[in-house]
């Protein structure tokens, strides 16, 4: 069965101070220029609820930007795995982050399995906040079917005007709210409320592209030489942003660094992408990918064509950072129409 | 193990970049625990024609100075190109932009013709540099990454991706989301976008990416309505004496 529980609006921040005295807390924080980014709270009041993706998800914290993995001693001829991991509770996870969080976990968990991924995962609690209507024009979240909730949560809170009804998804989001003390039970009355929101949701949100959900995949297979990519040639300017921003883009570099002993040292990951002049380059200064368009390519070729044919998912969440971040412009919901108008 | 001999040597350059060494802090006890440091004009006295590793700061300006850097190559084991004016030709590149008879003129008036002077340099146009350390002034952490390639012997690489990317990491909220314009787009990363995380713009000083997307950018200035002239203007503070660069130099940025 079902369990849901409310939370009067009033009481979030006694909420999240109370579990920010235990445990670190992160949650969606306002930075200005309508920009926000998932930063460590102490109360309820320094979150913004109402805010559009942040800069980076929040899958720094699931994969930081930087991470040792190994030391090293030369001399002695040893490497010792290194993991660094804090116990947290991520408030306010959106519904396309949520998908993002899933979309890794199933690429981490895959074989090899990434040890230090799935540790660092399972410190972390995650609290679901639903989005009531569009963030903005950038969002395309309804093709891919990420409007709504698909789980990967502990709790997932929904506004209802002055109460939250949350949905207690997992043994840890029970215990945040046996120990947090502040929750009711919830009535008829609010379940029949939430129904109504989603019910409403389905007159708000619609299929964002021209392409409808099951078509995005075979107008990805068919597009590999098309035009569009030539006229992103010209406009992308190889910043690198629309990957790190996305949530569920994870490629990383390997690098070595000695101590100042240079006997000793670390080798850390640090977050690569796609779009940069050095990532498909090898010895002999050979560039596999030299051209911004088969760069551009090979991204959307990662959300909508390959991610597909191994784990059956779109690695597109919908959540329309790329676009939101491109210095270029490059918008996702624009190329995936040009696609589909060329070879219609 | 003897030690490395380390020299500092400057050209034409305000020698800031050497006063980020002098500025390290309690971290330089630990960088002189692994080098000797035989000349170092900014804090000692001693001078020495005995040296491994010569890291040099500013640009080559005068043909004196082509003389110069030539015999400190054939002395080094190592040589570091270490700050923009070392590295790309930095702020004295500038005059790259001018007729040299008239700029000599506009600085020393009547006293010009005692002055020999040639078209701004940076050092991997006259010698062959092992490490560049780029920046105005130099990003400590990124120094002290190479120092310690240079004494083990490593490859360092600069990192051939925008600014962007390091600002994203930290993010950063995008100078172009608050109306300003930047060159992070267009300059190569490394310094951990330093200048953005404190509230200013990316100004190039570590040069422009090896493959500057042009059509591109030329895209984005119309779309922010900011005029051509003002952003070569910017470009060329830092990045004028690009144009003398026969061909990239191989270890400033590039795998191979």
């Amino acid at each position: 069965m079902q369990r849901f529980v409310i939370l009067s609006k009033k009481d979030l921040d006694a909420f999240i101070s109370a579990l920010a005295q235990s445990q670190k807390v992160v949650a969606p924080v306002a930075r200005g220029h309508n920009n926000f980014s998932f930063a460590e709270v102490s109360s309820g009041k320094e979150i913004t609820l109402k805010y559009i993706p942040t800069i980076l998800p929040p899958k720094k914290y699931f994969l930081p930007t930087q991470e040792i993995i190994t030391s090293y001693n030369k001399r002695e001829n040893a490497l010792n795995a290194i993991l660094e991991y804090e116990k947290m509770v991520i408030f306010g996870v959106h519904t396309c982050d949520l998908a993002g969080i899933q979309c890794l976990n199933m690429v981490f968990a895959d074989k090899p399995k990434d040890i230090n991924y799935i540790i660092r995962k399972n410190k972390i609690a995650i609290i679901g906040l639903e989005c009531n209507d569009y963030c903005d024009e950038y969002a395309s979240c309804h093709v891919v079917g990420n409007h709504l909730p698909n789980g990967g949560y502990d709790l997932f809170f929904t506004d209802l005007g002055d109460v939250f009804i949350v949905h207690i998804n997992t043994m840890l989001g029970d215990e945040l709210v046996n120990k947090a003390a502040v929750f009711k039970s919830a009535d008829a009355k609010m379940l029949k409320a939430l129904e109504s929101l989603r019910q409403m949701k389905h007159s708000i949100f619609k299929d964002e592209v021209n392409v409808k959900h099951q078509e995005l995949k075979p107008l990805f297979d068919r597009s590999s030489n098309s035009k569009v990519w030539e006229d992103l040639n010209k406009r992308c300017v190889a910043c690198g942003n629309c990957t790190n921003v996305c949530p569920t883009c994870y490629c990383f570099d390997i690098i070595d660094e000695p101590n100042l002993d240079l006997n000793t040292g670390v080798r850390y990951r640090r977050w690569d992408s796609c779009q940069n002049e050095p990532f498909a380059k090898v010895a002999g200064n050979e560039n596999f990918r030299k051209e911004r368009s088969q760069r551009q390519r090979h991204r959307y070729m990662r959300k909508f064509k390959y991610p597909v044919d191994k784990y059956s998912r779109y690695f597109c969440t919908g959540c329309g950072r790329c676009s939101r971040t491109c210095m270029a412009q490059i918008k996702l919901k624009e190329t995936i129409n040009d696609l589909a108008k060329e070879t219609q | 193990m003897r030690k490395p001999k380390v020299a500092f040597f400057d050209f034409s350059s305000c020698e800031g970049c050497q006063l980020q060494v002098a500025n390290f802090g309690e971290a330089l006890l630990d960088i002189l625990g692994l080098i000797d440091v035989v000349m170092f004009r900014e804090a000692i006295s001693e001078k020495s024609d005995d040296y491994d590793v010569a890291i040099i700061e500013g640009s080559i300006t005068t043909s004196h100075d082509i003389e110069r850097i030539k015999q400190i190559r054939a002395t080094a084991k190592v040589l570091i190109a270490y700050g923009a004016c070392a590295t790309i030709g930095g702020i004295n590149g500038m005059k790259n932009n001018f007729d040299l008879e008239d700029i000599k003129k506009y600085v020393y008036k009547d006293d010009a013709k005692y002055f020999e002077s040639i078209p701004t340099h940076p050092l991997h146009q006259v010698v062959k540099v092992d490490y560049f350390v780029h920046g105005c002034p130099v990003y400590q952490p990124e120094f002290v990454k190479v120092l310690k390639c240079a004494l083990a012997g490593l490859l360092y690489t600069v990192p051939d991706y925008a600014v962007c990317t390091e600002c994203r990491f930290n993010e950063n909220v995008c100078m172009y989301d608050k109306g300003i314009t930047c060159m992070g787009p267009v300059t190569r990363a490394g310094c951990n976008s330093w200048c953005v995380n404190n509230g200013n713009i990316c100004y190039g000083c570590r040069g422009m990416l090896s493959n500057p997307a042009q059509e591109g950018q030329m895209d984005i200035l119309k779309k922010h309505n900011i005029a051509l002239d003002w952003v070569q203007n910017k470009m060329n503070m830092y990045n004028k004496p690009r144009e003398l660069d026969t061909e990239p130099p191989a270890n400033n940025g590039h795998i191979g």
